[in-house]
């Protein structure tokens, strides 16, 4: 077997055991499940909540929008994150000292984030199809298709850009904070959880350039019945531009994240990961 | 271990610069295959930098670099696999089994495996081999931190090797790891013809392992050879005491033995009689103070020239 393919494989199983060794930490596993669990509750809530013009309710409505957040959030915040983690505790730098072992890092920490994007999507749609009348109703077997090829562009398109903000800030710390920030401006502009229509005219056109703006829309597209694209700009599903603009942004992230990565990988040295520790012992 | 012809590390002319400071200002050094080197200095010496620039971490501002015949710099993936780094493990991996992490890293050298060189060493094996056998299911957060630096080891060695860097590697080990760490460093040479260059600040973990000593002071090499010629270079003398009517007396001589049998052919009451070598903390000592005394000549020199106008 060649070298390449090899560590493509070995980071593979690096992402299955990070997932599963985050399945058996009791702090990652309520994290989960308590964030899927707020998301049930306010829909379970809001299940009589007919909107007006739509015919659906507005637990119908959000769950798209969740699912979508959810799938951004994991791909790029919680991504992010454990990119300048790991880049701090050195973690980067043992793979960078094995051959192929950055391949193997970003094929690990895109096959995890795959598989915690899977589990939240169940772990958002099991209780949902129990708790919230009619969820799948409009679906049909086309709508799953389409649901499950947006959630897929969406995920392409949100891994390049957490592995690029995790490059791009030297702390966690950064990222936590810097990032809490940009996600609460992008769940405005982006209406995943209210209807775009109803933002400021300059809101929409930011939230437009959003790759979570569009996986919202494709999703409501494949779940939603057609009464419900009222609400949407120019009432279309506008289904060719969803997955036109999610791969827009999949392939340009696939094609900078690499080189931005290996910036980044280049600087790494075990002096720089002991000048980070002793800097991280202070604060402490 | 008798070292081959073969050159692993060439080094000339390094130089590292930050900002306006040369933290390495020249550095020449050869290590020939199957040697063990001891890279000492003083803290800031630029230990560190030489070996981040030999691992390819680290670009140099200058100076010709070769490992293994590469330019670590621009090495490729086989220079890679060739290389071994003990890396000081922090907290990262922790949720991670010590068998499957030494499993993990030891994957990504299947493709280099060749007859006769077989990789990666299997892990069950090489647990056995750094005493961790009995923590493999262990997670890695749970374990010592000796513990940990064995499986740092282990990581770095899974490979198999040509050549291994270890950058302090026995920091914060306890006697018994340390004399255990040596017996590993010692089979890694003789049994595997690896070559390896680590930095300590223990003088006698130096004198142990070490084939050849190399002292880098203020960004430059200072001495090289082995203990006992880094002894004979600084003064090449045993120091004997003795007492002898009632009075203690102190001798430094080149030849310790011929001077002793002298001694007590001469005199019949000689007691307390002391014969030492010089140790490697002496010779060390000494060089550093030379090179230091060196720096405050250099320093000093254009002043004087100044003032003689």
């Amino acid at each position: 077997m060649n070298a390449t393919t090899n560590a493509v494989r070995v980071g593979a199983r690096r992402g299955w055991i990070e997932m599963r060794n985050s399945l058996r930490a009791p702090d990652d596993l309520a994290y989960y499940v308590i964030g899927a669990a707020v998301f049930v509750v306010v829909m379970w809530l809001n299940r009589d909540n007919e909107i007006e013009g739509t015919g659906i309710t507005a637990a119908l409505l959000i769950f798209p929008g969740v699912l979508a957040f959810s799938t951004m959030f994991s791909a790029s915040y919680g991504l992010a994150t454990q990119v300048a983690t790991e880049r701090e505790d050195g973690t980067l730098l043992r793979a960078k000292s094995v051959p192929h072992g950055m391949r193997g890092y970003v094929v690990g920490q895109t096959t995890r984030v795959t598989l915690e994007v899977a589990f939240n999507v169940l772990l958002l749609s099991i209780p949902a199809s129990l708790l919230v009348p009619g969820l799948w109703d409009s679906a049909g077997p086309q709508g799953i298709a389409l649901m499950l090829a947006v959630l897929l562009l969406g995920l392409v398109a949100c891994v390049p850009i957490g592995f690029v903000v995790g490059a791009v800030f030297r702390s966690p710390r950064a990222v936590g904070g810097w990032g809490m920030l940009v996600i609460a401006g992008l769940v405005y502009v982006s209406g995943v959880f209210f209807p775009i229509s109803q933002i400021p005219g300059w809101a929409q056109v930011v939230g437009q350039l959003t790759p979570m703006y569009w996986m919202g829309l494709g999703l409501r597209g494949a779940l939603l019945p057609d009464s419900a694209v009222a609400i949407e700009l120019g009432q279309s599903w506008r289904t060719l531009e969803v997955l036109g603009v999610l791969g827009l942004w999949a392939v340009v992230g696939v094609a900078l994240a690499p080189v931005l990565l290996r910036r980044m990988a280049r600087r790494e040295s075990g002096s720089v990961v002991q000048a980070g520790r002793e800097k991280q012992l202070q604060r402490v | 271990m008798v070292a081959g012809t073969e050159t692993v590390i060439e080094v000339s002319g390094l130089r590292m610069r930050y900002g306006a400071k040369d933290v390495l200002a020249g550095v020449d050094l050869q290590v020939r295959r199957g040697e063990v080197v001891v890279l000492l200095g003083p803290n800031g010496a630029g230990k560190t930098t030489t070996i981040e620039v030999l691992e390819g971490f680290r670009l140099p501002s200058g100076g010709r670099v070769r490992v293994l015949g590469q330019d670590p710099a621009v090495a490729d993936e086989g220079w890679r696999a060739d290389v071994g780094v003990v890396l000081q493990s922090w907290r990262d991996h922790g949720r991670w089994t010590v068998g499957e992490l030494v499993e993990q890293y030891g994957a990504y050298y299947r493709p280099y495996s060749e007859t006769g060189r077989e990789r990666p060493h299997p892990v069950g094996e090489l647990l056995e081999r750094v005493g961790l056998a009995p923590q493999a299911d262990q997670q890695v957060k749970k374990l010592s931190g000796g513990q940990r630096r064995r499986l740092d080891v282990a990581i770095g060695i899974v490979g198999r090797p040509r050549l291994l860097f270890l950058d302090e590697p026995t920091a914060g080990f306890d006697p018994v790891a340390r004399r255990d760490f040596h017996d590993l460093i010692h089979r890694l040479s003789d049994l595997e013809d690896t070559t390896i260059l680590l930095t300590t600040h223990d003088l006698a973990e130096a004198e142990r392992l070490a084939d050849r000593i190399l002292i880098l002071d203020d960004g430059r090499i200072v001495a090289d050879g082995s203990a006992e010629q880094l002894a004979r270079q600084v003064a090449g003398r045993t120091e004997v005491r003795w007492t002898s009517g009632g009075q203690r007396h102190v001798h430094a001589t080149e030849d310790g033995t011929a001077f002793t049998r002298e001694l007590l052919a001469r005199h019949d009451d000689v007691h307390d009689l002391e014969v030492r070598r010089t140790t490697l903390e002496d010779t060390y000592l000494t060089m550093v103070a030379r090179s230091d005394a060196r720096r405050r000549e250099e320093q000093a020199a254009p002043q004087r020239v100044e003032a003689a106008r």
